[in-house]
């Protein structure tokens, strides 16, 4: 449908309620698309198809074109895997709380397949979900009928260029796996998410925080260039020099704009790493203390993980000798944190003049019996390093937070806001359950990608620097009597985005379930832009439909 | 250790695809533990994973890395089990091919050889000297093959064989067993009696260790050592601190399998496997635990291959 719509017009969507979408601002020319698949303003509120804010998920695709759909493909050489058990291995993603299941699954194989998968979907007008790791929580990479793309078959590494340090690999591929073949070479990748299993399409679309991302910025600041399949089949290679504008769109465009197939990624020697950790009373001199750290370029690698609020652990690291003797000279006595050893001290006091609190002293001794081991299993060290920090820090997150159902509602800000927002948030963590850890980090931005921030994670007053804090309630194994119903869950989530609106920060996951949240938090003239955007570039918003828009 | 759980526990977390030969050499979902402990929480049969169940090569990487403890061999076995295609004994009495056969077994250690070790008698003589000579070590007669094997597919073992496999071994101290899979069960079936993998027993000598060199390159059997991952890992970082040498581990601290004496690998191809372990590495010397590894590795580099038994 080629009709275009002007500002202030109204359009009443398929279930003729209120979702009406008024373009207040600008003079957007956004093309209608065949409204009853798909809700006029796929960003309102109530945006999930006629489901209200505290529920989960859309409406199911299923229309009886299907059919007329995989025939297509099989005749064009694209396998599709209609049965009912594969369609139900990606049934959910990481956060096991959005259920969805494809008609179908192809297992990616090339671009080329990809490319005409993606044709006879605009033809066909059939909903294709992409899925890297299927770390999202919030329904992301689920798909709610249509195709579910499999990017994990595309799981090789192309070429290492050890001489210029960049590596080109396919796109599915794990950060461990390509971690695995870089360290052959003694290299390494810049900066990944701490769970080993994300892929790297996955992350380059939205975001990718390591524990080093206050020095080398975030995953997706490190592509050098990519191949893209476009929503309509185009197969686009395209950097900060080349296609420049798919580029900007695709790096932090949580796959609306096309599908990564490759990625050319900065890479860097590998070194060991020197940890220290330091524990604290005060999340907020913690985390003024890790910003100070930041602000000066001290240390390699800096972060801070809860036990409890009361228990903050702040994590310093180096790559190089000369860093960590400077630090121990210049910074160490500037920190107001404490060793082992003093952070048991001091809660065996607290402990001991709070005796009815002898709950939380067992929870705490538990986590520390359990969880220290697991950050020096001697096999990853050497000579007193970690030598896998990945491999060490996944395999604890996993262990220790990793169960069938996550919640990992976040929030980035500006570093100004950022002690401010995450003791507001603290606080609603406090209300919810009685264990729950934060993970803070900083993440360095880089000015020339200014647009690639644009209606991302990234907060829009973020200048040098942001600083994201998620909010994980334990629920697993530890918990296990502690059981909760996926409303408590998508209200917690909502409780601690209500904050986000209020102070003006953004979020890592603002898709999927959390969709109603995108104007409130980004603004209709930004959303509006993006929509137009999303709607020349995909006629038939075929491509992860429902993740933004 | 908690009790091992079943397929419905899996998170979806893929963890257990990291290591895994099959996942390498396919990247297809369904062929891996997570494809199917996630395809038996949507209903699928044992049938509808045939393919699946019969690719895998039983090498046990991704047990160790899975972080809700399930018992992924058990898993296959388990399909295996109600399969049709896995039904097919192998024949008793495989066993009498052996150079050294103890018609009366009197040694305080028991050598239960595999397939390869049977075809090549000096590397088996040099693995009883290693031991102590014939009087401190003698060599089963009866191997197990056939029980091996119905281990790994699943078939239930006839109890009067099962009872008269073990007779001979329960009156020992120390059983030295070559083939991982059986290795693994008969510590549950011999309580009393030190049951060891050859490569753990070997690597052990002081003889041996002494041996080895930094520039060595040092290929774990990974059966046994994943079936005992938490204890070995230990013992084999141990070794490499010592020696200096490097090892077939990966960054979790797997081991690369080659799965050249793997029953069922068709997903796998061999040389590929071994190229992958090479990969950036320029070793003087592989050397190898299972004895299959020997002619894996030949095929594929011209850096010299010794068994641990046959080190100079
Ligand atoms: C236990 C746990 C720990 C985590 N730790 C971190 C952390 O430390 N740092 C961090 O940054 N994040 C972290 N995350 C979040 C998660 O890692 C990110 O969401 C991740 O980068 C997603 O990668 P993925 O491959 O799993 O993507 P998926 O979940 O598969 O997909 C993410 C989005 O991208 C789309 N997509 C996937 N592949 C492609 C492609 N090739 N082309 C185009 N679009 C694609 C999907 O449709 C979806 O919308 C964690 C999540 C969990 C569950
Ligand atoms: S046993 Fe080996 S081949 Fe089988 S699934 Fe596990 S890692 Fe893969
Ligand atoms: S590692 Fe375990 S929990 Fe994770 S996907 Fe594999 S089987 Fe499932």
């Amino acid at each position: 449908m080629s009709a275009s719509r002007s500002a202030n017009a109204v359009i009443t969507n398929a279930f003729g309620n209120n979702a009406a979408f008024t373009c207040r601002t600008l003079n957007l020319d956004i093309p209608v698309i065949d409204i009853g698949t798909f809700p006029a303003d796929p960003v309102a509120a109530n945006s999930l198809q006629g489901i209200k804010r505290q529920q989960t998920n859309p409406k199911r695709w299923n229309e009886p074109v299907w059919g007329e759909f995989v025939l297509a493909l099989r005749v064009s050489d694209v396998e599709i895997i209609e049965q009912k058990f594969v369609s139900g291995t990606f049934a959910t993603d990481a956060g096991g709380t959005a259920y969805g299941m494809p008609h179908g699954v192809v297992i990616a194989k090339d671009a080329a397949q990809i490319s005409t998968l993606l044709q006879a979907a605009q033809q066909y007008k059939v909903p294709v979900t992409v899925r890297g790791g299927g770390l999202t929580t919030e329904g992301e990479s689920v798909a709610f009928g249509g195709v579910l793309l499999d990017m994990t078959g595309m799981s090789r590494v192309l070429k290492i260029d050890a001489e210029n340090l960049s590596v080109r690999t396919q796109a599915g591929i794990f950060w461990h796996s390509l971690a695995e073949a870089l360290r052959r070479q003694n290299l390494d990748y810049l900066s990944a998410p701490l769970n080993m299993t994300s892929s790297v399409g996955g992350t380059l679309g939205v975001g990718g925080i390591d524990v080093n991302s206050a020095r080398l910025g975030c995953s997706a600041d490190q592509a050098i260039a990519l191949q893209v399949v476009t929503p309509t089949g185009e197969i686009v290679e395209c950097s900060d020099s080349e296609n420049s504008e798919l580029f900007q769109r695709v790096i932090l465009g949580y796959g609306q704009f096309g599908v990564i197939t490759e990625a050319t990624l900065k890479v860097r020697p590998y070194t060991p790493l020197a940890m220290h950790y330091f524990y604290y009373t005060s999340l907020s001199e913690a985390i003024a203390d890790l910003q100070m750290l930041d602000a000066n370029d001290v240390s390699d690698y800096s972060g801070i993980l809860t036990m409890m609020d009361k228990v903050v652990n702040l994590l310093v690291a180096f790559d190089s000798d000369q860093r960590e003797t400077a630090f121990k000279t210049d910074w160490l006595h500037r920190l107001r944190g404490h060793g082992e050893f003093g952070i048991a001290l001091k809660m065996a006091l607290y402990y001991a003049v709070h005796p009815w609190r002898w709950r939380e002293a067992l929870f705490l001794r538990e986590r520390k019996n359990t969880l220290f081991p697991e950050f020096r299993r001697p096999e990853h060290m050497r000579n007193g390093k970690v030598v896998d920090r990945t491999v060490v820090f996944s395999r604890a997150v996993w262990k220790h937070w990793g169960s069938r159902q996550m919640v990992i509602p976040d929030l980035a800000t500006s570093p100004e806001k950022f002690i401010d927002t995450v003791q507001k948030a603290n606080l609603v963590c406090k209300k919810y359950f009685p264990h729950y850890t934060l993970y803070c980090v900083g993440i360095k931005l880089r000015a020339d990608h200014a647009p690639h921030y644009e209606m991302s994670c990234i907060p829009p007053d973020a200048v040098t620097h942001a600083y994201g804090c998620e909010f994980e309630p334990m629920m697993g194994d530890l918990n296990a009597d502690a059981m909760y119903s996926r409303d408590t869950l998508q209200s917690f989530k909502n409780e601690i985005y209500d904050i986000g609106v209020a102070v003006g920060a953004s979020y890592y996951r603002f898709g999927g379930m959390m969709k109603g949240y995108i104007r409130r938090v980004f603004g209709d003239a930004v959303v509006d832009k993006h929509l137009a955007m999303k709607r020349k570039a995909d006629p038939n918003m075929i491509l992860n439909r429902d993740v933004i828009f | 250790m908690n009790a091992k759980r079943n397929y419905s526990a899996c998170s979806g977390c893929s963890l257990c695809l990291l290591s895994c030969p099959v996942w390498r050499s396919t990247h297809d979902i369904r062929l891996t533990p997570h494809g199917r402990a996630k395809a038996m929480q949507h209903g699928a049969s044992a049938n509808d994973l045939r393919e699946s169940v019969e690719s895998c090569t039983l090498c046990g990487a991704c047990e160790p890395a899975c972080p809700e403890n399930i018992d992924l061999l058990g898993m296959v076995s388990g399909l295996r089990a109600s399969s049709p295609l896995f039904k097919r004994r192998v024949e008793v009495g495989m066993d009498g091919v052996l150079p050294a056969p103890t018609d009366e077994i009197s040694t305080p250690t028991i050598l239960l050889i595999d397939h390869a070790l049977a075809e090549n008698p000096a590397l088996l003589e040099s693995i009883i000297q290693h031991f102590g000579g014939s009087l401190a070590i003698g060599v089963a007669r009866d191997s197990g093959f056939d029980i091996s094997h119905d281990l790994c597919d699943g078939i239930a073992i006839d109890e009067e064989r099962l009872a008269n496999f073990l007779s001979p071994l329960k009156t020992t101290l120390r059983v030295i067993v070559a083939d991982g899979h059986l290795q693994h069960a008969l510590k549950t079936w011999l309580p009393g009696v030190t049951v060891v993998s050859l490569g753990e027993a070997l690597s052990t000598l002081p003889q041996v260790r002494q041996q080895l060199r930094d520039s060595d390159f040092y290929v774990i059997e990974s059966v046994a050592f994943h079936r005992d991952h938490a204890r070995l890992i230990s013992h084999y970082d141990n070794l490499r601190l010592t020696i200096g040498c490097t090892m077939n581990l990966d960054l979790q601290r797997m081991a690369i399998p080659t799965t050249a004496s793997a029953r069922h690998s068709g997903k796998v191809n061999v040389d590929d496997q071994v190229r992958w372990i090479l990969e950036g590495r320029q070793p003087s010397r592989i050397v190898v635990e299972d004895v299959a590894d020997i002619a894996a590795f030949g095929r594929v580099t011209d850096t010299p291959v010794v068994h641990l038994a046959n080190l100079i």
